[in-house]
């Protein structure tokens, strides 16, 4: 069946992505900016990144700003999904969704009232081994946010690799965070993955740090072929964007 | 060993509602509800029939008759639930619950005690003439067979309530 992936640019929404494509076509993404930095749903550090990733990946966004008030954010993600059937013939959501009871079960009832699937290919899933799977499947992703002791400003636009991936699991076993940053401890922008066509490359960032909690803000960005040509250099297309 | 059975039509959604299961378990087998053979039940000690999507009542139309001849203890979970009372003749109800909700035990057994907080995802249930154990909302949540050790369970235990399945699987 054709499926819309509820996508804010992350490792998860990435990874789960990777997975429902396995089974199904996936028809296009479903991104919520919202204005509001407290929404306990949508709020993303680079969720403007969607648009690129969208490209690179050569599958269309159906894209919805809210202002994040409470329950009328679930309104306008209703109307986000809604667009996104009727355009896109999709019978059923992706989520990224791994702890979360408050986000699963809201974007569960707005399918059941829609009539759509819902799936969560990472529920429960352990988030060490969520991270190695990260891995695994080829997403290359940043830490794009910090949000609780003690990350502090070194891991602000860190590769999540293996050294990072045992220096989160170290953590979260003296500071009772999430490895993965289920809990937002942690927010990630997916640069690369097998399924990018092209790769993006950041050419202007700007970080902001105070008492745990930092931003690594992409200021500018662009999409880069993968494939090098004869001499080694990847050839840059004109495709750039800016926040 | 626990032979966990899918009731899951699509395959991608295992990794919600079979994966998390199966992750509890460190001896087990799964099958899905369509494959079910006495082969497969024979060696089992226990048997857990999962649940799946809202969206998918396919399972409702899977043979289950094995269940009335089955002597071994089984946990119905949601959907399980909905095929356990069905195989015992009760009506399934459209009833729909959807996150997290109170539950309160109204009759003591061996796998829930007092109230706790438990994950819902159904759009059916039924109880019929099956031992209410526990409550949600003033609506049966927990049930089991008068005579034999077949639980039902209407919410999801391996979200919030684990303990729930490791005390079966014990």
């Amino acid at each position: 069946m054709k499926l819309g992936v509820l996508y804010s640019g992350g490792k998860d929404s990435t990874l789960a992505l990777i997975k429902a494509q396995q089974y199904h076509e996936i028809a296009c993404l479903v991104t919520v900016v919202s204005l509001n930095k407290e929404s306990y749903m949508f709020h993303t550090p680079n969720i403007d990144m969607t648009l690129l990733q969208s490209q690179a990946m050569g599958i269309p966004l159906v894209r919805a700003v809210t202002k994040g008030e409470k329950e009328a954010e679930l309104e306008d993600l209703k109307k986000a999904i809604a667009e996104a059937v009727k355009k896109y013939n999709i019978e059923g959501i992706v989520t990224g969704a791994v702890l979360s009871t408050y986000q699963a079960s809201r974007v569960q009832r707005i399918c059941y009232e829609l009539g759509l699937w819902c799936f969560n290919p990472l529920w429960l899933k352990n988030q060490v081994e969520l991270l190695h799977e990260v891995l695994q499947k080829g997403i290359k992703a940043i830490i794009s946010g910090v949000f609780a002791e003690p990350l502090d400003k070194s891991y602000l636009g860190a590769a999540i690799d293996t050294p990072m991936i045992e220096r989160l699991a170290k953590i979260s076993s003296t500071h009772h965070i999430n490895p993965a940053g289920e809990g937002g401890e942690i927010e990630t922008t997916v640069l690369d993955a097998p399924i990018f066509k092209k790769k993006i490359t950041v050419t202007k960032h700007s970080t902001t740090y105070d008492n745990y909690s930092g931003l690594f803000a992409i200021e500018d960005a662009k999409l880069e072929d993968k494939q090098r040509n004869s001499n080694g250099i990847s050839s840059v297309k004109n495709q750039r964007f800016s926040t | 060993m626990i032979l966990i059975i899918s009731t899951c039509k699509e395959q991608l959604s295992e990794f919600e509602f079979i994966r998390p299961i199966a992750l509890l378990i460190e001896n087990h087998n799964t099958i899905h509800c369509s494959n079910v053979k006495p082969a497969d039940i024979k060696p089992a000690d226990k048997i857990i029939i999962a649940g799946t999507a809202l969206k998918d009542f396919d399972y409702l139309k899977e043979d289950f008759s094995w269940l009335k001849d089955c002597e071994k203890p089984v946990l119905g979970i949601c959907a399980g639930m909905q095929v356990i009372a069905k195989e015992f003749g009760v009506e399934l109800e459209d009833f729909v619950t959807i996150g997290p909700q109170k539950v309160e035990v109204t009759a003591e057994n061996k796998l829930a005690k007092d109230s706790f907080n438990a994950y819902f995802l159904h759009t059916k249930t039924g109880t019929g003439d099956f031992k209410v154990l526990a409550t949600s909302n003033g609506k049966p949540c927990m049930i089991k067979h008068n005579e034999k050790e077949i639980y039902g369970c209407i919410f999801h235990p391996e979200v919030m309530n684990e303990e729930i399945i490791r005390g079966f699987v014990q």
